[in-house]
């Protein structure tokens, strides 16, 4: 169409005909179309577009040229401000779930004193950006008219409030139904699975989860396909609306983890290495990321993080952290910290390498997998390795093999067979791991990587290693 | 019965029971809403609000009627 280089459409923003997300030269945009335009021009005037940025509740954009519009009709195009990784719903902690659900009402309710309302509550709309969750969904708003319900009241219940009770109520995987139901937890099936005392002593999900999966059942029209049994124009009043949303509000907020840990939150506390040995690799992984970090690196991935005692290390030596963990407590545990401390350098969530998350949604591609999100300049791999090799039989040369699919630099450590950790491992199993050596390892890593460094971790028998990606 | 599954929009009836549901809810908030506008000003003080140090920006916002008792 012109000489720019070429738009391509995002592959998650294909349902909204008020507009769409698009990359030029990889960089963001998004569409505004005509259709859209009154209450865009509604969004801007009524001041609520600059208050819900100015709160860090939207996340900024600037507006460019219209020229830039790869469809036509468009009535503006902005260039929203970057996330730097997308993380998915279903790779949160149960914390880090239910920060986004607060931020979507807080969004509704500064919406509503403008007269405009969200038009979407999907948590798909929420991204995390220096520690905190962020609406990156700059065209959720519209003009409210004074009658309506809560248009967004079942993606709300659907999207945060089932999930998070799942998780609180019955346990904390739950959240990965989410990854099986990219709309959201069908309501019947968390009213199935929530214990039943949640029915009578929890009026919050009594009357949003049970009584609305009934409700849904009953008064859709589930005798037959009989439309008119469908009923219409269902009215509010704002005060009713308001006291609505405030209730969903109590009844997040009421929602709290059992305080229990899970064998991997409690294992950073008591490492089998003494402390002599945690100093040491402690100032190993510094020395080494420093290194990494001098070669330009600036995104660190730390694959096993557990509660971030590395990751932060990462972080001082300048690195943007991602810190992926397989334990939902442990994440949850980290998320809390970093909250607690005011820590913006690093993002953790849940995921697991062995088994990292598909593409989903819409041709596979809605929601990019976790491979297709690989932004890493280094992996950090601490106490990893016996884990994959040992724990789910990978053969070492296929974990060199997706390591360097993932980034260029890598710092990995070695824990012999000895190591009181893997003979965990090995206890009640037989041991058919006859290449798990270090002269293995080598042998395994040196197809894919240059072994640039290894230095004995003091008073263990475990190696670190520090590689470089080949050609 | 799949069949009549596929073809229920569980929307229409989310909407109702919203309705429903608001009407519940709405009883006590309005109560809760008019103890606090008896009341609250006479309990107020500036620095109450800087006590309660997490969740503040959730409800910072929205002043009086969002703090929580629980």
């Amino acid at each position: 169409m012109t000489d720019r280089p070429a738009a391509e459409r995002e592959p998650g923003s294909y349902r909204d005909p008020s507009g769409f997300v698009f990359r030029r030269d990889g960089v963001l945009y998004r569409q505004i179309n005509h259709s859209f335009a009154d209450d865009w021009a509604t969004f801007d005037v009524s001041g609520l577009h600059s208050a819900l940025v100015k709160e860090g509740v939207l996340v900024a954009d600037a507006p460019v040229s219209l020229d830039l519009a790869p469809e036509p009709g468009a009535v503006a195009v902005i260039k929203p401000e970057a996330i730097e990784f997308v993380t998915h719903p279903f790779e949160w902690s149960f914390s880090q779930l239910k920060d986004a659900a607060l931020l979507t009402l807080r969004a509704q309710s500064m919406a509503g004193a403008c007269g405009m309302t969200l038009r979407d509550a999907s948590a798909y709309n929420v991204q995390f950006k220096d520690g905190k969750p962020i609406l990156i969904d700059t065209l959720s708003f519209e003009r409210a008219s004074a009658d309506q319900p809560w248009k967004p009241y079942r993606q709300f219940c659907e999207n945060f409030l089932a999930p998070l009770a799942l998780m609180a109520r019955r346990d904390g995987r739950l959240g990965q139904l989410l990854r099986t139901w990219v709309d959201g937890v069908p309501l019947d099936l968390a009213s199935e699975l929530l214990p039943r005392s949640s029915r009578y002593f929890a009026p919050g999900l009594a009357a949003h989860i049970h009584l609305h999966a009934r409700g849904q059942r009953q008064l859709s029209g589930d005798s037959g396909p009989n439309p008119a049994a469908a009923p219409r124009a269902v009215t509010m009043s704002e005060n009713r609306r308001l006291a609505l949303l405030d209730h969903l509000e109590r009844t997040v907020e009421g929602l709290h983890l059992p305080a229990h840990g899970t064998v991997w939150a409690d294992y950073a506390d008591q490492t089998s290495y003494s402390a002599t040995g945690t100093a040491s690799k402690e100032a190993i992984v510094r020395r080494m990321t420093e290194a990494v970090a001098a070669d330009g690196g600036k995104v660190a991935w730390d694959v096993g993080a557990n509660t971030g005692r590395y990751s932060a290390i990462a972080a001082d030596a300048g690195f943007w952290v991602l810190a992926l963990d397989i334990d939902w407590a442990a994440v949850e545990r980290h998320y809390l910290a970093l909250k607690a401390s005011g820590e913006k350098r690093i993002m953790p969530f849940l995921a697991d390498i062995a088994e990292p998350s598909p593409g989903i949604g819409w041709g596979n591609v809605e929601r990019a997998s976790l491979i297709d999100r690989s932004n890493a300049d280094v992996v950090i791999g601490l106490a990893l390795v016996h884990h994959l090799a040992i724990g789910r039989n990978v053969p070492l040369p296929m974990i060199s093999n997706l390591m360097a699919r993932l980034s260029p630099h890598l710092i990995l450590e070695w824990i012999p067979k000895a190591d009181p950790m893997v003979q965990k491992l090995l206890a009640a199993r037989e041991d058919i791991f006859s290449d798990y050596t270090p002269d293995g390892f080598r042998a395994a890593f040196s197809r894919d990587f240059e072994i640039v460094e290894e230095t004995p971790i003091e008073d263990s028998g475990r190696i670190l290693f520090r590689m470089q990606r080949l050609g | 019965m799949h069949l009549v599954f596929l073809y229920i929009d569980p929307g229409a009836g989310s909407l109702v029971i919203q309705a429903i549901i608001a009407g519940l809810v709405s009883i006590p908030f309005f109560f809760r809403n008019a103890i606090r506008k008896t009341f609250g000003r006479f309990q107020r003080k500036p620095d109450d609000g800087a006590a309660v140090a997490t969740g503040s920006s959730v409800s910072e916002d929205k002043g009086a009627a969002s703090t929580d008792p629980e």
